[in-house]
């Protein structure tokens, strides 16, 4: 246990140290050495482990069935005489909802993390990061339920009346934001001060009008929406989009925080508003980083499991409309939770291992995004210290 | 040296501990499987450790996982809302496993709907064309124009087999479209809290929450599950390995006890004896 | 652009970046709230004297004599009840035969519902199962089944084309022109004085177990299958952790086997939460078979490789963050590199650590996913330590699930279930609390 260090070692020599007693020290150092290293790579082996474990009871369903039934069908009826192991639908439910959180969560992420690491104050960014932590740290089975008995109900009875006043809540600042801009770049062209401004009124009036009327035509036609269930993607997708939010909030903060001062104040210096500094220099230079975290909060949509299997409604179908979000579906994680109970463990079916095949499928997609935002991640890294 | 004597006594603490886990591991029963028999299973569960003050575990994880758990002798008791199936059988025959089935209760399997749904009853064929996706609104079966929300469900329920035997038929399957739902509470919840939902549940679950349909005519109540005019009942099984003998005897005989008649009673499930 | 629209959109940016920050915030009081306000009714309510008679009976609690007065009182008011039932049932005997068929099906109704109010009807035979032993024991659901009792649920099939509406129908009026119309009125103007409401603080939901599958009692299984599957993944990944983090930033050189295993970890941390459940059941269960079938001791594992990532990186940053100088002036004294990593360094960088294994902490109690095929049973009683090896438990996790889409009367016990979410959201967030205010005090330290 007496590893010891060349600073020491030469500290060994001052004094009269028998050649037998510093081989002995060098043993035991190296002795230690390894074991520490071994411990270090109980992780690798646990990865090892966990993708041959999955995949030995994986790979006899391909061996049984083939692979484009999997990945090509949608008819999911595994306790069917003959059982049918289309996948397709299930894989889309996941990209579904996992697209749907993408969606909710990039935009409020990025936007709340260069908030938190450009605009707000260090003294307020105490008190707000906290609450992301906890955000963090609501189980999952709790959010899981809050879908089940709380939003489910409210998006069933009065699904029509939230998504017209969501869709106010969003659309009407942004339309009204672009009314401004768009009728300014009209009028740039016209030199007289005076005249400009008026044009610039009508054209501000015009468009508000028709902005105004599109809100109104919109809003209307989704108030007459009716939800017929309210375990769908949408209800999914909007939790677990918020349980997304802390992984891209943090690491996407991290991001943007690599990005020196030296950048911001070279920009701020040559006249750029605090929000053209940021969307013309600091998110290009902090894009692979953000990249990196959409990933991996992606992969936490992905891999959820709780909340889905408990709000999602699970039915094994692609939804009519392909986008519709306010229909059930299912997804592979939802899947596995559910569907394990059935029997055939013993007897080795294909039932059985059509669930390692999915999890297989969730551990190779997680590992290769993994693989790629951790690429990402130190290509950054060598770009702005090359810097 | 004091040290390391403390770290082997902690060290063979430990390993006794072990030890002691491991010779008591089977002192209790550990029953597993579906989701119907739960509520008869939970109550004897709770009434028997009462009375004789042996532990009683039981999981709800489907009526294939309860078969399962017999054949690995990982539970004393398979609770199974269908019987056994050749190759469960045949699987529990390699691994030496002789399983045993009593019955527990009749159960009929009620079709519900949401209390709003003017549909008073339905054929079987109705329902099969329902849950095969070629009715899809309740206009086509004489009710109101909306839309049929289909709720079945998880396929390794014994309920969902039996359902698919008794309605639908082995060769057509489930719409693609229809919820799934991991248990009779569920499906329960769903259909009275949905619109337009159908599905199908123990009669046991089936309060006044959600909306009976008579089938072919019949309306589902434990009189005509027992009788046999209803159409769509079936027998709840527990599945022993070997014949029951001690504490587990004594539980798989409890259906045929008074406390336990009255318990089935209570739960409105039905009464084979 | 003139310098006006870049200044709006300047501000909308900012108010952008400020709107989904207040968002979130406000996601975190949406989803806490309405826990935190249904949970607590699980320990403070409305008691009547039902859930009073239940926790004598079944766990010898509460001042017997005062109990036996409040019984003598309710029972006093109901009895009044009973004999104008009993007096009904008198007067069906002597109707027609086609009169008495059509009175004994409502009567039946009006039988049950005071039945699911008060109990069972004195007289007739005690049933088996505690949920049909007592009446209503939470007074805001004994209101709900007045109202079932007063009024009878009608749905108006009228018009096919539409979806039927809802009205109650008072059963008083069915039942007009009898000695039955009587009893309505008094129950609705008694119920006070046959359920003797008061506030109740039932701690008993925390530390009690649980009566005929959770309709009543509490929930101590849950909270101590949580405990020992959360300890028992620390006891195995904190080690491990904390040693292989000393690895990482003392022993470790660059290179590709280095950079191999920081891959594993980040890929480790990675992996979904229901992979590790498959894994678990696959090695754990079937190859290795430390338990036969699910338990404790599984669950643990699988749990512990999960949190293992996390305990790994905080303790790396945790080591890392301790200043160089303390590492030079240890080594300069002449101790050994692994002295000063035990005596130095770990005693310095313990907090951080700490932190790090207490957050992971408050994730393993937390997780589902992992635990459905390793370790959670939906009944069960509290189990002992020494069957942690052996015995599958219950855990507030799995639970919750359980009850909220499993139970046969999930809408029946939602207080029970919002208790657990409470219970174990407090449980978590306290941890992550205790986390960041552990934090806030190292960095304040280290600031000086």
């Amino acid at each position: 246990m007496n590893g010891d260090s060349p600073a020491t070692a030469g500290r060994s020599s001052a004094f009269i140290v028998s050649a037998r007693k510093r081989k002995l020290q060098k043993i035991t150092r190296m002795a230690g050495e390894s074991t520490l290293f071994l411990i270090a790579a109980v992780v690798a082996i646990i990865v090892l482990f966990i993708f041959y474990f999955v995949a030995r009871d994986a790979v006899p369903f391909f061996q049984i069935r083939g692979f484009s039934e999997f990945f090509t069908k949608t008819d999911w009826y595994p306790a069917d005489d003959p059982p049918r192991f289309g996948a397709l639908a299930i894989i889309y439910g996941s990209l579904m909802v996992t697209a749907g959180s993408a969606l909710i969560a990039v935009p409020m992420g990025v936007s709340a993390a260069i908030c938190l690491s450009d605009v707000i104050p260090f003294s307020v960014r105490q008190y707000v990061k906290p609450i992301i932590e906890m955000l963090a740290a609501i189980p999952s089975v709790a959010f899981g339920f809050f879908a089940l008995v709380i939003l489910a109900p409210l998006l069933q009875n009065f699904g029509g009346p939230i998504l017209m006043w969501t869709w106010w809540l969003i659309a009407s600042p942004f339309l009204l934001l672009a009314v401004i801009v768009v009728s300014e770049l009209l009028s740039t062209s016209i030199q007289d001060d005076s005249r400009r401004r008026v044009v610039q009124r009508i054209l501000v009036a015009v468009f508000g009008l028709l902005s105004l009327l599109f809100l109104f035509f919109v809003g209307k036609h989704l108030q007459e929406i009716q939800i017929l269930t309210g375990t769908n993607a949408l209800n999914v997708s909007i939790i677990l989009s918020f349980m997304a939010l802390p992984t891209i909030v943090s690491v996407s903060e991290d991001a943007l925080q690599a990005v020196g001062r030296d950048l911001r104040e070279g920009s701020y210096a040559l006249g750029a508003t605090r929000a053209e500094t940021i969307v013309k220099i600091i998110l290009p230079a902090a894009s692979s980083g953000i990249l990196a975290a959409v990933i991996l909060g992606i992969m936490r949509s992905l891999g959820e499991t709780m909340v889905v299997w408990m709000a999602s409604g699970n039915s094994s179908h692609v939804p009519e409309p392909w986008y519709n979000y306010l229909e059930s579906v299912r997804t592979l994680t939802a899947t596995i939770a559910g569907d394990m109970g059935e029997a055939d463990q013993v007897t080795g079916s294909a039932r059985f291992h059509v669930l390692f095949a999915m999890g297989l499928l969730l551990l190779v997609i997680s590992f290769i995004s993994n693989f790629i935002s951790e690429r990402i991640v130190v290509r950054q890294r060598k770009v702005l210290s090359g810097q | 040296m004091k040290k390391q004597w403390g770290r082997a006594l902690s060290v063979i603490a430990l390993v006794v501990i072990v030890a002691n886990g491991r010779a008591e591991a089977k002192n209790g029963i550990v029953l597993d499987g579906s989701t119907t028999v739960g509520p008869i299973a939970k109550s004897f569960a709770a009434f028997f450790m009462n009375k004789y003050h042996v532990p009683v575990t039981v999981s709800e994880s489907g009526s294939g996982n309860g078969a399962k758990s017999l054949i690995n002798k990982s539970c004393d008791i398979a609770s199974m809302s269908r019987s056994m199936k050749p190759q469960e059988l045949a699987a529990a025959k390699t691994k030496g496993v002789n399983p045993v089935s009593s019955v527990v209760a009749l159960d009929g399997l009620a079709i519900v709907v949401h209390p709003s749904n003017p549909v008073k009853t339905l054929t079987i064929a109705q329902v099969a064309d329902i849950y095969k996706g070629r009715v899809t609104n309740w206009r086509q079966v004489g009710g109101p124009n909306f839309p049929i929300v289909v709720i079945q469900r998880e396929s390794n329920s014994g309920t969902q087999e039996s359902f698919k035997d008794l309605v639908v038929g082995k060769e057509t399957p489930v719409v693609g479209s229809a919820e799934t739902q991991a248990s009779n509470g569920a499906v329960k919840s769903r259909v009275s809290l949905t619109r337009g939902a159908i599905g199908f549940l123990g009669l046991g679950f089936a309060d006044a929450s959600v909306k009976k349909v008579a089938v072919n005519g019949i309306y589902p109540t434990p009189l005509t599950v027992k009788n046999g005019s209803y159409p769509l009942s079936r027998p709840l099984f527990f599945v022993t390995d070997g014949q029951p003998s001690g504490f587990v005897k004594q539980f798989v005989e409890l259906p045929k006890s008074a406390d336990g008649k009255k318990i089935i009673k209570e739960l409105g499930f039905v009464n084979k004896y | 652009m003139n310098l006006g629209t870049r200044k709006l959109l300047d501000r909308s940016f900012t108010a952008l970046g400020v709107g989904s920050i207040v968002i979130m915030g406000m996601m975190l009081l949406v989803v806490l709230m309405p826990i935190l306000s249904n949970g607590i009714t699980a320990n403070v309510f409305r008691g009547t004297i039902e859930h009073r008679k239940l926790l004598y009976n079944e766990f010898r609690r509460g001042d017997h004599a005062e109990l036996q007065r409040q019984i003598a009182e309710s029972d006093a008011a109901r009895r009044k009840a009973y004999a104008m039932m009993a007096a009904f049932e008198a007067e069906m005997k002597l109707m027609s035969e086609e009169k008495h068929a059509g009175y004994q099906e409502k009567y039946d109704q009006v039988k049950s519902a005071m039945k699911a109010l008060l109990g069972p009807v004195p007289g007739e035979e005690l049933p088996e199962l505690t949920r049909f032993k007592y009446g209503q024991t939470r007074w805001s659901k004994a209101e709900e089944r007045l109202h079932e009792l007063l009024y009878e649920k009608q749905w108006d099939y009228s018009n096919p084309d539409v979806e039927a509406k809802e009205y109650d129908v008072s059963r008083a009026a069915s039942f007009q022109g009898t000695s039955l119309v009587k009893l309505f009125p008094y129950v609705e103007s008694n119920i006070d004085r046959m359920l003797l409401p008061e506030w109740t603080v039932y701690w008993g939901f925390i530390t009690d177990s649980s009566i005929d599958s959770h309709m009543f009692g509490g929930i101590w299984p849950e909270i101590q299958g949580t405990i020992f599957l959360a300890v028992g993944a620390m006891l195995f990944a904190f080690p491990l952790g904390v040693i292989a983090a000393v690895y990482f930033t003392e022993y470790a050189r660059e290179g590709f086997f280095n950079s191999l295993l920081r891959s594993a970890n980040s890929t480790l941390a990675g992996v979904p939460s229901i992979v590790f459940g498959l894994f678990g059941l696959a090695f754990f269960i079937n190859t290795l078979k430390v338990s036969e079938s699910k338990s404790v001791l599984a669950g643990s594992l699988t749990l512990a490789i999960m949190i293992l990532p996390t305990i790994i990186r905080s303790a790396e940053e945790a080591i890392l963050s301790v200043p160089k100088t303390y590492r030079e002036a240890s080594l300069s004294l002449g101790s050994s590199k692994w002295n000063t990593i035990v005596t130095v360094i770990l005693p310095a960088a313990l907090p951080g650590i700490l932190t790090g294994g207490v957050i992971s902490l408050g994730r393993a109690a937390g997780e589902t996913a992992p635990i459905i095929f390793t370790a959670a049973v939906s009944v069960g009683s509290a189990i002992g330590l020494a069957d942690v090896f052996s015995s599958p438990t219950p855990a507030l996790s799995w639970n919750i699930y359980n009850l909220a889409s499993e139970h046969e009367a999930a809408s029946e016990i939602r207080h029970v279930q919002y208790g657990m979410v409470l219970a174990l959201v407090t449980i978590v967030l306290m941890l992550n609390l205790s986390a960041i205010i552990l934090r806030a005090r190292i960095s304040k330290k280290l600031k000086g």
